[in-house]
Formats: structure tokens, sequence, C-alpha cells
């Protein structure tokens, strides 16, 4: 097993080195537009990642990720267009109020669980969806609002902005490794196994001492605080905010991408977001229907492989170290679910 | 005459018309190994749940060591130091067993680090390794715990009761359903442990009731029967006719006496 | 006041239909324990079956007949085909009818195109009731959806498949031990579900835009009604899903559409916060 550790250690250089060389890289082999393909990838794999953490390492099936985006990027919308806000206080808006928000609802919704927590995220997520449908002069509704975007560094006469492409792409790099940094120090931590604990026996965590409802809690403002950054960061890379990502399409297709790439595993959010996105490009360019490809493929990775494609890659790792070995004994199953 | 350890005042529990607790007033001494026994449907699993937590009392009143801990929610019960552990054998199955205890043991605390790596507490790993130690597990660390026999389980279940220094432990039916090998290891740690820990076990196995324990409950319908020592119990009538009155039994009744 | 009348007629009417297909989301959500994203879609391809048996037969009364048989077999496939296989996972099945929605969504629009259209209501004409002219078409609708609400009921209580449900509902594990088929029970219940949306799909055509994503809005009213009423209360699924759209009707006459949804959603948060059993007294799960 630490062997497998050591090779996906190693892949994880390569494809950190990749991901540095990209807006030289990628012009160099396609076209700048694939920098931005990458670049909002990054975006949706942090929002995958908040429906990750919930669910993959808390146990709980959140249909309402949305709702944090959209207060992430309606903060920094509206932060901008109606107070005149410059970068850093619009983004530290829409994360405040997108983690406000997660509290608010989380004190209600973790009361809750299984399936009738998954229908109150979608629920309160549908409430607010329909506020920002009703409020359009605030939010412009469908439509959304456009707003030109303050630069983010101006010291002297130098400024950087998102108007620089590259500028935009390792802004926006820097922040999702910060934030998956940070998932990757939580789940090491204490608190990353007590929330193991609480998904694998819920009943037994309370009888050891955990309280089960405040961890969840904790969670629940994580995982918003996740998708508030990534809303927020939408909103700079687009300059534009709707409330159409505020409906339960965009949280059920952030569920879809953590399970493609492997619920419980730290960079599954990724993979499974990479590999939608780029295919919805690629697929899209020559057909316009890719949205059955996704519908298609999440059912099949629910039939056939449950943990996506990170569980696939190790389950295949695994069965070919032991063949190696001669070892008999059957590894897969004695997998931990979740390492980083 | 000190502190009971465990005290309850009239404690009642009942579910719409059926009442499964019922004016239960009794007081355990510490440094004894209590049993409770009694036919299914005795009531003796929601007392547990009663003491721990997992239920709220329809009236009466709990003490641990003097303290009211009534209507208290389960993990502040056992933040109290009342560990208990499950009729139906329940640990983390996708946890390995080090971790296992390793969650026990950081469950008591007030503050669980969100950022620093778990396995920095070298205070924590520490324990962890001794309490293996204690339990005889320090092989099976890394193994799931799902993937552990029966007896096992129950051997880990003990020892994540045990990491977190309990005050009091509340067995529930700690043999069920292990061979008689793994019944005599259960048996003979249990008994390690009185010398540490007082003890309150729900056993249905006689045999195990009347080589370890120094004080018997018997408990019918929600209401105590009898109680007393071994000698006393077995000879009592009222339990015989309830509980001991098939002649298989008398074979321990017997062994009971003489011991 | 008229108008008042008028929306709250409509809200009925909305009510009787939206209780049919609710009905089918609860005994989905009761029996296979899957939480049906793609319900609403039922209900759309119903809408789209509809207007394409017009297209075909110029009848609308064909398409009125062959329509529900046709979700009833579609629904069965479905379950064999996708249901089935993820019984283990119930947790990730919100993915898999999620993944549904998607394929159904996408295969109407590659079929039926993206724009909605409407559909001539088959029998024209206006009826004189409580003082103001209704739509014959909507009283026509509201008593065969009576009529489809009753049939349900009796065929749960009367036909042996309808007992079979009810027995698997009430205790898997015992009506397994007992000997009845679970998988042709799933079978048939995730079959009946879709016949139901689909049924309610071809009533309400001639009423509503025919779109392929007419059931997306339908959804969260669905879920609503069955968590208002109650999870494994039917009767009190289909009270609930009435009093909703009757009270969404009326809150319409003097605010938004909008301001009416968020209303009920709101309501709904506090059922499933407050009384997760349902609003209303009847066996609980």
């Amino acid at each position: 097993m630490t062997r497998r550790l050591v090779v996906e250690r190693r892949l994880f250089f390569v494809f950190a080195a990749f991901m540095l060389s990209v807006p030289w890289l990628i012009p160099a082999l396609a076209s700048v537009f694939w920098v931005n393909v990458i670049t909002e990838l990054l975006i949706w794999s942090l929002l995958a990642a908040s429906a990750n953490l919930l669910f993959g390492y808390v146990g709980l099936l959140s249909f309402g990720q949305a709702l944090f985006f959209g207060f992430g990027m309606y903060g920094v919308g509206i932060g901008i267009t109606q107070f005149g806000l410059s970068f850093w206080p619009a983004f530290g808006l829409g994360v405040v109020s997108a983690m406000a928000m997660a509290l608010v609802c989380g004190i209600f919704a973790v009361r809750l669980t299984w399936h009738y927590f998954a229908i109150i995220t979608l629920v309160f997520s549908l409430i607010f969806y329909f506020l920002a449908l009703t409020m359009k002069p605030l939010t412009g509704g469908d439509d959304g609002i456009n707003f030109t975007l303050p630069p983010t560094f101006s010291f002297g006469g130098t400024q950087w902005s998102f108007t620089s492409t590259n500028f935009q792409y390792f802004f926006i790099l820097a922040t999702v490794a910060a934030c998956f940094y940070l998932m990757h120090l939580v789940v090491r931590s204490a608190l990353g196994k007590a929330f193991l604990a609480i998904r694998d026996n819920d009943a037994r965590a309370s009888l050891i001492g955990l309280n089960v409802y405040v961890l969840r809690l904790v969670a629940f403002v994580m995982a918003g605080f996740l998708a508030g950054v990534a809303g927020a960061l939408f909103a700079f890379f687009g300059r534009y905010a709707s409330a159409t990502y505020m409906f339960y399409q965009t949280s059920g297709e952030a569920v879809v991408w953590a399970v493609v790439g492997g619920v419980g595993t730290l960079l599954g959010p990724v993979v499974g977001t990479s590999l939608l996105i780029l295919l919805r490009e690629i697929v899209s360019t020559h057909w316009e229907h890719y949205s059955l490809i996704v519908g298609a493929l999440a059912i099949i990775v629910v039939i056939v492989a449950p943990r996506g494609l990170m569980g696939l890659w190790r389950d295949w790792f695994d069965r070919s170290r032991a063949r190696e070995q001669g070892e008999t004994q059957a590894v897969p199953h004695t997998e931990p679910r979740t390492e980083p | 005459m000190s502190e009971a350890i465990l005290r309850t005042e009239h404690l009642t529990k009942r579910f719409g018309g059926l009442t499964a607790v019922d004016d239960l007033s009794l007081s355990l001494a510490r440094g004894q190994l209590h049993a409770i026994i009694g036919p299914n449907g005795a009531g003796k699993t929601t007392f547990f749940n009663l003491i721990s937590g997992l239920l709220p009392p329809t009236s009466g009143r709990v003490f641990f060591d003097g303290q009211d801990i009534t209507g208290l929610l389960p993990h502040q019960v056992s933040r109290l130091g009342i560990k208990r552990t499950l009729q139906i054998k329940s640990v983390f199955n996708q946890l390995t067993v080090a971790d296992n205890l390793w969650v026990t043991r950081q469950a008591g605390k007030r503050f669980l680090h969100p950022f620093r790596a778990a396995s920095r507490d070298v205070d924590t790993r520490e324990r962890v390794d001794r309490t293996l130690e204690e339990i005889g597990m320090t092989a099976l660390a890394g193994r799931l715990a799902g993937t552990l026999s029966y007896g096992d389980v129950a051997l880990l279940e003990i020892g994540m009761a045990l990491i977190s220094e309990p005050r009091l432990l509340l067995l529930d039916e700690p043999t069920c359903g292990m061979s008689p090998a793994e019944t005599a290891r259960a048996v003979a740690k249990i008994r390690e442990l009185t010398h540490k820990v007082d003890i309150v076990i729900i056993e249905h196995d006689m045999e195990v009731v009347f080589e370890i324990a120094d004080d018997i409950t018997v408990l019918a319908q929600g209401a105590i029967l009898a109680s007393g020592t071994p000698g006393e119990i077995s000879v009592d009538e009222r339990v015989r006719e309830a509980y001991l009155g098939q002649p298989e039994d008398e074979d321990y009744v017997s062994e009971a006496e003489n011991a | 006041m008229d108008t008042l009348l008028l929306l709250a007629l409509n809200g009925l009417i909305w009510g009787l239909i939206i209780a049919l297909i609710a009905l089918g989301l609860s005994v989905i959500f009761g029996l296979l324990d899957i939480i049906n994203i793609a319900h609403g879609d039922f209900f759309m391809v119903g809408t789209i079956l509809a207007w394409f048996a017009l297209e075909i037969t110029g009848s609308f009364w064909v398409g009125f007949i062959i329509v529900p048989l046709l979700c009833f077999a579609l629904g069965a496939l479905i379950q064999r085909v996708v249901i089935q296989p993820i019984r283990g996972v119930a947790a990730l099945s919100i993915v898999a009818t999620f993944g549904l929605s998607l394929i159904l969504q996408e295969v109407v629009r590659m079929t039926f195109g993206a724009t909605p259209r409407r559909m001539l209501s088959p029998i024209p004409g206006t009826v004189p009731l409580f003082g103001i002219q209704y739509d014959v078409y909507r009283v026509f609708a509201a008593v065969v959806s009576l009529a489809a609400l009753g049939a349900f009921f009796a065929f749960l209580q009367h036909t042996k498949i309808g007992t079979w449900m009810r027995a698997v509902r009430h205790d898997r594990d015992t009506a397994i031990a007992m000997g009845i088929p679970a998988q042709r029970v799933y079978r048939y219940t995730f079959a009946i579900g879709f016949a139901l949306a689909g049924f309610a799909g071809v009533v309400a055509a001639p009423i509503t835009n025919v779109d392929f994503r007419g059931g997306v809005d339908l959804l969260p009213v669905c879920f609503m009604a069955v968590i208002i009423g109650g999870l494994g209360n039917l009767p009190g699924t289909a009270a609930a899903a009435i009093l909703l759209a009757v009270m969404e009707g009326v809150i319409e006459s003097f605010a938004t559409p909008t301001v009416a949804r968020i209303t009920s959603l709101v309501l709904m948060s506090a059922v499933l916060l407050l009384k997760p059993q349902g609003l209303f007294k009847g066996h609980t799960r």
C-alpha cells in the first residue's frame, strides 16, 4: 500500500509541474482557449471538492452547494456593482457571506440525516435561487450581471489584474491549490479522523464522546467556505454572476464530478471535474448533446465503479501489485476508504 | 460507607403503553463487578440506554458518583467517564484498529485540531500503543476493523472503552455470540479490568455471571426482582422460577453454590 | 375576485395532477428508498409523448390511452437497467437518478427540440362554473385525475400486486420472508410511478407548455407534497399536493409565482425540521 502512495506522490508532482507550465505549454500545443478551460475547470473542481468534503468525509450528501457558490459569486458581483468594492474586499464579502449562509442553513440542515438532509439542502438552495430570480434589479436574475474587475494588486505604478490571462490563471491556481492544501491538512488531522468516525457510525461516535451535531456543522461551514471561494473565483473569472448557477443542476453536477472522480479522496474531485469538463469542451464542438454522456457516465460510475476513478486506479494498482508479489489474499477490499 | 458509583431513583421509561423500565431504584457500590441479568425484554439494555443518555427517562433520576446525570446527552455522559459497549458489537468498520482507538481517545478532548497532523500527537499515539498491548491486538493494529473476527471486535470495543480512562464501564452482553475460547479470553480480560475500573455487565451466559460477578441484580419486566451476591441469587426462589427454572440451568446453580 | 376564483380553481386542477405525480414519487421513495430526481422528467416525458401522439395520429385521445402504457413499459425498463443494479449503494442513487434526468432531458431535446410548444385543447369551449366561465377541458382534467387517484388507491387495496406493494413498504424483510417477490414489486413500483407521472403529463399537456425543461419546475413541488404529506402517507401526500397547489394559486393572485413558490419551499423546510413525518396523520414509516 505504501508503494502505491509513493507512486501517487510522484504522479502528483508530475501533475503539479504540468499545472505550473500550462500558460506556456498549452498555447504551444493547442491554443490559449484551453488555458481558460483549465482555469474554469479548477474553479469547478473546488465546488466538487466542497461536495466531496461533506459526502466523502462526513457522510452527508448535500444537493445544495450551489447555494454557497451563489453567495460567493454574488458577494463579489454585488460587492463590485452596488458597493463599489475593490478586489479583496469583494472577495472577502463573497467568502464570508457564503460561510455565514452555511452556518445559518447548517444549524437547521445538520439536524437531519440521510435522505432528509439531501432534500433540505436542495430546498434551501431552491429558496435562494427563487429569491435571486425575484430580486432581478440586484441580481440580474437568470440573465445575470456583468461587471468589470478592479485590479487584484496595485502598488505604485504596477497593476496586476485578471485581464492578463496568465495572472488570472496563476491566481486561481494558487487559490485552489491553497484550498486543497487546507483540505489535506484537515483530513489528516484529529478533526478529520473524527469526521471519518461520524461518517462510519454516528451512533458509536456520540457514544465515545463526539458531539456529532457540532462536528457536522463545522464540516458544513467548511464546505460552504470552499463553495464560496469557488463562486467568488467564478465571478472574477467571468466578470459575471447569474442566478442560473444557483439552481440545483449546478449542485447536482458538482456531486456527479465528485463521485466520478472518487468520493472520499482528496484529488478525486479534480479528476472527476477535469474529465467531465474536458469531455464537455471536446464533445460540444462536434455534438451538442454532451449532457447525454454526462448523464450516462453518472449512471455507469454508480453501477460499475462507485468509488470513482480514483477507486478504480487504486484497485487496479493494488491488484497488479498483489499479482506481482504472488499474494493470494484479496487486497482491494481491505483498503481504507480514504487517503490523502 | 462510600458513595455508590451508580444510583438510580425511581427510574422509569415508558414507550407509549409499554413500560420498559419500571420504578427502578438501585445503588451499585464501588469496587465491585455488578451483573444485571434477566429474561429477554426485562429492560436491561433500556436501562443502559437510560444511563448512557441514548434515551431520556420518563421519570426518575440517575446519579453517577453523586452527580445527577439525568437527561444528559450521550456525548456528555461519555465525557463524564461512563463508557459503554453495545449489544450488537459496533466499531468503526472503515477505520483501522489503531484509528478506532485513536479516535476514541481524541473524542474526549474539547478541541479537535483541524490542521495539525494527527500523527504528530505523540501522547495519544503512546496511549494507543499501550492499549493495543493491553488487549493483545498490537499485531492487528493496521487491520480494518470491519475485517476482524467477532471476538476481536469485542476486544476492540473493550479497548475503546479502556483507552478513554473510564470511571464506569457498562458492558452490554460482552460475550454474546462468542466461541468458548473467545469467551474465556474476554472473561479474563474483564477480570483484569475490575482492578482499575467499576464495571456493570449485562449477561445471559450464567457461567460467566457466576464466575466473575460480585453482585447480581435480576430484572424482570422492567423492575428489580432480586439482588445480592451470586450465592444469594442462586437460592432465591423467585429468581429460580422466573429465570433459572429450567433443569439445564441447575448445573450452573449448583456450581455457584459450590463456588 | 373572479381572478382569485379562477386561480384557485386552476390551483385545484393542478393539485390533482400533481397529486398523481407525487404519489408516484412517494411509492418509489417509500419502497425503493430512492430519491428520484428524474421524477419531474417522467411527467415531462408524458407531455412530450402526448404531443408526439397528437402529431403522429392526429388524435389526442390515442395518446391518452397509449402514453401511460408506454410510460409503464419505460419505467420497467429503466428499473431493470439503471435502478436494480444500484440497489446496494442507496446513497449514490441520487447521482444515478440525476444522470437519468440529464439523459431524459437531452433525448427529448434531441427529438422534440428546445422550443416550448403548446397543444390545442382537445375539448374546446367553456362552461359556467361558480359564476365564471371555465375551460371544459380543465373540468375534464379534474374529473379524470380524480378517477385516476381513485383507481390507484383501489389498485393498492384490492389487487394482489397492490397488496404486495403495501406489504413491502410496511415491512420489507417480513414481506420477503413471507415469499413476496421483492424484485418484481420494485419493478412494478417504478413502472407505476413512471406511468402515473406520464399519465399526469398527458392530462396536463393541453394546459401547460410542452417543453423539455417542464419537469424541472415540477420536481420541488412533488417533493414538497411528499414531505408535507408525510412519507408513506399516500392520502396525505395527495391532500398536501392539492393544498399546496391551491395555496400557490391563491398567492399568485396577489404576488408573483416566484413568491408563491418560495412560500411553499419555506413551508416545506419548516415541516422537514419540525415534523419530518409530515403534517397529516397517517401510518408513519
